[in-house]
C-alpha cells in the first residue's frame, strides 16, 4: 500500500495524469493524416517506388510539427480557433475565400473517406449500397448523441487501430536491411512521377482543414498555458504515429506490391493485391486499418469543416452542444456528410475528377492558411509574449515556403496532366 | 429619421485620405476611441494607413479633420502627419476590437459576430451607437450586397433580409474578456431576441449625450426631424435641452407644433422661461397659448388645439375648397370645417367628403353634420372619447361657456391619452 501512496505522490506519477488528461488533440489530428487519401498515396508510393520514398516522412515529420505546434500556441494563449482569429484579423473577405474553399474541398475529402469505407468493405464482401449509408448513420449518431469525451475516446481508439499496419507489413516479410539501407542514403530520381508522389505525400500529410481542427481541438478541450508542454507532448506523439503508420504501410506495398511488379490505384487495390503475398488475414489487416481510417476521416472531417464554419461566423458550435442549441452546425454538418454519401452512391460518379479538384482547391488554400498562421503567430497584439523567436520562425518560414512551393508544383502538374488528357 | 447622422464604419474603411492640399496621406484604417464613462464612446483619432510592404500606419487627432466626403480631408499638411511602421498603440480601436469580433449573449451562448459598426456623426466627432450582425452586413461587406438584393427580390422580395437592419444598441453590448478570450462581445439579451429588439432612437441616443453634443446634435437636425426628436424626448432630457437652447429657435418650434402640443411642451419648463418666451411670440399665437395653459391637462380644454378651420353662415362650397387649399401646411386637423356665427357661436360641422361633389355655388351650411356634436372646455376626456366614437368623427369641436367655438380636438390627441392612461392600468397589472 505504501507503495501505491509513493506512486500516487510521485512527480512521475502526477505528470503522467496531467498529460493523459491533455492527451488528444495531436495524436487525433495525426491520425486523421492517415486516412483514405494518405493511405492510397503511400500505398501508391510504396508499390511504385519501394523503399525509395521512405525518406520523405523525414522533412514530412519536421513540417507538420512545426506546423501543428504553432496551433496548439495559438489556440492556448488566445483561447480562439483559427477560424476565430482569421476572421478577427483579416476580415469577412479572406475569411470568406478561405472558407468557401475548404467547404468544397471537404465536401470532396469527405467523399474520398467514403470510398474507402466502401472499397474497404468490398473486401470483405460488403455492398458499398450498405456499408456507406451504415457508415453516416453512425458518424451521425456519434456527433449528435456524443459529447466530446466520449468521442475523443472513439478517436484515441481508432488512432491506436491504425498501428494495424505494422502488422500488415510485418506479415509482408520485408528485408529490414534494405529498409535501413533506403533510409540512411535516399536515392532520389529526377523523374517527374516521382516528384508528383514525393509532392503527394508531403500535401497529403499537411492539408489545410487539419490547422483548424488541430487548433479547435485544443480549445474544446480547454488546455491552458500550463498544460502546454504536455499538450506539446501530445502533438509530438501525434506526428510520429502518423509518420510510423505511413512508414509500414510503404513498408508492406514495397515488400510485396513492388517486388512483384504489381500496379496499384487505391488503397483497396493495395489490400487485394497483398492477399497473393502475404496472406489473406494480413489483407484484411489491411482492409480493416483503410476501413477504420476512412470512417474515422469521414466523421472528423465534416465535424471540422462545421466548426470552423461555425467558429467563423460566431455560432455556437461544437459536439458538446444539442442540436437545438447549435442549429447552424449540425445543419451544416449533416449537410457535408449526405453530399459526399450522395457522391458515392451515384453510379459512375466521378470520382477521379473529384479527387483532382479538391487536392487543387487544398493547394490553393494551404499557403493563404499558413501566411495567415506566420503573421498572426508574430503579432504581439495576437500572442502577446509567446510570438514565435527566431528559431520557431526560421523553421516556420522555411516551412511555410517549402509547403507553397511544392504545392503550387503540386497543384500545376495534376492540372497539366489532366489537361493533357483531355 | 436622420439617416444622415449616421455612418457605417465599413463605409469608412480605406477611404482615401488627403490634406489640406489635396495630396494624399493614406488610407483610412481604424478608429481609436477614447477611454472614458460614455455610454456611447467617442473616437479620438483616425488610424490611416499607408503601402503594403512596408505598411505604415499615423494617428491622426479628429480636431485635424475637417470634413468626410467621399474622402477624407484633413485640416492640416501631409508633411505632419508622422508614420510609423509599428501598429499604433491604442487602447481601445473600433476595428481591431469591435469588427469581427465574438458577440454572447446573457448566457455567454455564442450567436454571431459584429459584422459592421453603426456610428453616430455629429459634428465630426464619431460615436458607436450600434453594433450591426445582421446578415445584410456581413453580405455588404463581400460587395455583394446589389447581386444578392437583385436575386432575393426577384424570389422572395417581400423577404425580411431586404429590410431587416440587425442593429443592437451600444448600450446593450459590453466588451469584455471571457475566459482568455479578448475582446468578446457580451449583450445583455438573450439570443431569442435579439432581432426583436428595435433599434434605438436618435432621441435615446442622445440622452446619453453630454448635454453640449445633445445640442450641437439638435441643432444640426432638420426643422421637422427636430420636432419628432423633441416629441420622442423624456421630459427631463427636454427641460436639459430647452435649457441650453436660445429663445428665438424654442419660439420657432412652439410656434409650428399644434398648439395643444406646444401647451403640453411649456408646461415642462420654467415659468420665467414661459413668459419670455411669450413675449417674443406673435400675439395671437401667444394668446391662444395662454387659454390653452388654463385649462385642466384633462379637460377638453387641455386636450384642444385652438387652431381650427371655421367659416361663417353665408360661405359656399367654393369658399370651403379654397379655405382647403390655403390650409395645407396647417398644423392642425384639416378636413374638418366648422361653421360660426357672426358672434363666432358654433353652428355645425362639415368636412372634405360631405361637400366635395357639392355645385360650388351653394351654401356650405347645407352639408353639416345632422347632429350638433361638440363639447365644453371643462368637459372630461371620456366624454369627447365616447363622441368620437360614437359619431366616428375625426374632430370635434370645444366651446365655451358662452357657446364660442373655441378649439378643436382630434382623434389622435384622445388616442394619445388613452395609450398612457391603458398602458398605466397595464402596469399596475402586471
Amino acid at each position: 500500500m505504501r507503495l501505491i501512496e509513493n506512486i500516487k505522490n510521485s512527480p512521475a506519477f502526477r505528470n503522467i495524469l496531467m498529460f493523459l488528461a491533455v492527451l488528444g488533440p495531436g495524436i487525433v489530428t495525426g491520425s486523421v493524416d492517415n486516412d483514405a487519401g494518405g493511405i492510397t498515396t503511400y500505398s501508391v508510393a510504396g508499390a511504385l517506388y519501394g523503399y525509395n520514398l521512405l525518406w520523405t516522412l523525414g522533412p514530412a515529420f519536421i513540417a507538420l510539427l512545426v506546423i501543428q505546434e504553432m496551433n496548439l500556441r495559438m489556440g492556448v494563449i488566445t483561447g480562439k480557433g483559427l477560424a476565430d482569429l482569421i476572421r478577427e484579423n483579416f476580415g469577412v473577405k479572406v475569411t470568406a475565400f478561405i472558407f468557401l474553399g475548404l467547404i468544397i474541398a471537404d465536401i470532396g475529402n469527405t467523399a474520398t473517406e467514403f470510398a474507402g469505407v466502401a472499397g474497404s468493405m468490398a473486401i470483405f464482401g460488403v455492398s458499398k449500397y450498405i456499408s456507406v449509408p451504415l457508415t453516416a448513420a453512425a458518424v451521425w449518431i456519434l456527433a449528435t448523441k456524443g459529447n466530446y469525451k466520449i468521442a475523443e475516446r472513439i478517436f484515441l481508439f481508432f488512432s491506436f487501430c491504425l498501428l494495424f499496419y505494422i502488422i500488415s507489413a510485418v506479415m509482408a516479410k520485408p528485408d529490414w536491411q534494405e529498409v535501413g539501407g533506403a533510409v540512411i542514403h535516399p536515392q532520389a530520381k529526377f523523374s517527374g512521377e516521382y516528384l508528383s508522389i514525393v509532392l503527394g505525400i508531403i500535401g497529403t500529410t499537411i492539408a489545410p482543414w487539419m490547422q483548424f481542427y488541430m487548433q479547435s481541438a485544443v480549445i474544446e478541450k480547454g488546455i491552458t498555458i500550463k498544460d502546454y508542454k504536455f499538450a506539446l507532448l501530445d502533438v509530438v506523439i501525434g506526428c510520429v504515429a502518423t509518420v510510423v503508420v505511413a512508414f509500414f504501410i510503404m513498408i508492406a506495398c514495397a515488400a510485396t506490391l513492388n517486388k512483384n511488379g504489381v500496379v496499384i490505384r487505391e488503397a483497396s487495390d493495395a489490400a487485394m493485391a497483398l492477399q497473393p503475398f502475404a496472406g489473406v488475414l494480413a489483407a484484411q489487416v489491411f482492409a480493416f486499418g483503410l476501413f477504420i481510417a476512412s470512417a474515422f476521416s469521414a466523421t472528423i472531417l465534416p465535424l471540422a469543416t462545421a466548426f470552423y464554419v461555425c467558429e467563423a461566423f460566431g455560432f455556437e458550435a461544437g459536439i458538446d452542444k444539442r442540436v437545438d442549441e447549435a442549429p447552424q452546425f449540425y445543419w451544416l454538418f449533416g449537410s457535408i456528410v449526405a453530399v459526399a454519401v450522395a457522391i458515392i452512391l451515384w453510379p459512375h460518379a466521378p470520382l477521379i475528377t473529384i479527387t483532382i479538384w479538391t487536392q487543387v482547391i487544398n493547394a490553393m488554400l494551404l499557403p493563404v492558411v499558413l501566411l495567415s498562421m506566420i503573421y498572426m503567430v508574430n503579432s504581439p497584439y495576437v500572442m502577446g509574449t509567446y510570438v514565435n523567436n527566431k528559431f520557431q520562425n526560421f523553421i516556420g518560414w522555411t516551412t511555410t515556403v517549402v509547403l507553397i512551393v511544392l504545392t503550387a508544383m503540386l497543384l500545376l502538374s495534376p492540372v497539366v496532366a489532366f489537361f493533357k488528357h483531355v | 429619421m436622420g439617416e444622415q447622422f449616421f455612418v457605417y464604419l465599413f463605409e469608412l474603411l480605406g477611404k482615401p485620405v488627403v490634406d489640406r492640399d489635396g495630396r494624399a496621406v493614406g488610407k483610412f484604417y481604424d478608429f481609436s476611441m477614447s477611454l472614458n464613462n460614455d455610454i456611447y464612446p467617442r473616437a479620438k483619432s483616425i488610424i490611416v494607413c499607408s503601402g503594403w510592404f512596408p505598411r505604415l500606419y499615423a494617428e491622426i487627432f479628429l480636431v485635424d479633420v475637417l470634413r468626410v466626403e467621399g474622402k477624407i480631408f484633413l485640416k492640416i499638411p501631409a508633411s505632419s502627419v508622422m508614420f510609423q511602421a509599428a501598429k499604433i498603440a491604442s487602447d481601445f480601436a473600433l476595428r481591431r476590437d469591435v469588427l469581427d469580433q465574438q458577440v454572447v449573449d446573457v448566457e455567454n451562448k455564442k450567436v454571431v459576430r459584429v459584422n459592421d459598426v453603426h456610428m453616430l456623426k455629429v459634428d465630426q466627432q464619431y460615436h458607436i451607437a450600434h453594433v450591426d450582425v445582421g446578415l445584410r452586413a456581413l453580405v455588404r461587406r463581400l460587395d455583394l450586397e446589389p447581386w444578392v438584393d437583385a436575386v432575393i427580390r426577384l424570389f422572395h422580395p417581400a423577404a425580411d433580409y431586404l429590410k431587416a437592419e440587425e442593429l443592437v444598441s451600444w448600450k446593450n453590448s459590453q466588451v469584455l474578456t471571457l475566459g482568455n478570450q479578448k475582446n468578446v462581445l457580451k449583450l445583455d439579451v438573450a439570443r431569442a431576441k435579439i432581432a426583436k429588439i428595435p433599434p434605438v432612437l436618435l432621441a435615446d441616443i442622445m440622452r446619453d449625450l453630454d448635454i453640449f453634443e445633445q445640442l450641437s446634435v439638435f441643432r444640426s437636425l432638420s426643422y421637422d426631424v427636430q420636432l419628432k426628436v423633441f416629441a420622442d424626448m423624456a421630459p427631463d432630457d427636454k427641460a436639459g435641452l430647452v435649457g441650453l437652447l436660445e429663445d428665438r429657435e424654442l419660439v420657432q418650434i412652439i410656434s409650428n407644433i399644434p398648439s395643444d402640443e406646444a401647451a403640453d411642451f411649456l408646461m415642462t419648463i420654467p415659468r420665467e422661461r414661459v413668459q419670455q418666451l411669450m413675449r417674443q411670440m406673435e400675439s395671437q399665437a401667444s394668446k391662444r397659448l395662454r387659454t390653452l395653459l388654463g385649462f385642466r391637462k384633462d379637460s377638453a380644454g387641455g386636450l384642444m388645439a385652438t387652431e381650427f378651420l371655421s367659416l361663417g353662415v353665408n360661405a359656399t362650397v367654393a369658399d370651403a375648397m379654397n379655405k382647403l387649399k390655403g390650409a395645407v401646411d396647417y398644423p392642425g386637423s384639416f378636413n374638418t370645417i366648422y361653421i360660426t356665427d357672426d358672434k363666432g357661436r358654433y353652428v355645425g360641422t362639415t368636412t372634405i367628403r360631405r361637400f366635395i361633389n357639392e355645385p360650388a355655388e351653394n351654401r356650405v351650411i347645407g352639408t353639416c353634420h345632422p347632429h350638433k356634436v361638440f363639447v365644453y372646455t371643462d368637459d372630461g376626456m371620456e366624454k369627447v372619447a365616447l363622441l368620437i366614437e360614437q359619431y366616428k368623427y375625426s374632430a370635434i369641436p370645444v366651446l365655451d361657456e358662452n357657446d364660442i367655438l373655441v378649439g378643436s380636438i382630434t382623434v389622435d390627441d384622445v388616442m394619445e391619452e388613452l395609450i398612457a392612461m391603458a398602458w398605466g392600468k397595464y402596469k399596475d397589472q402586471i
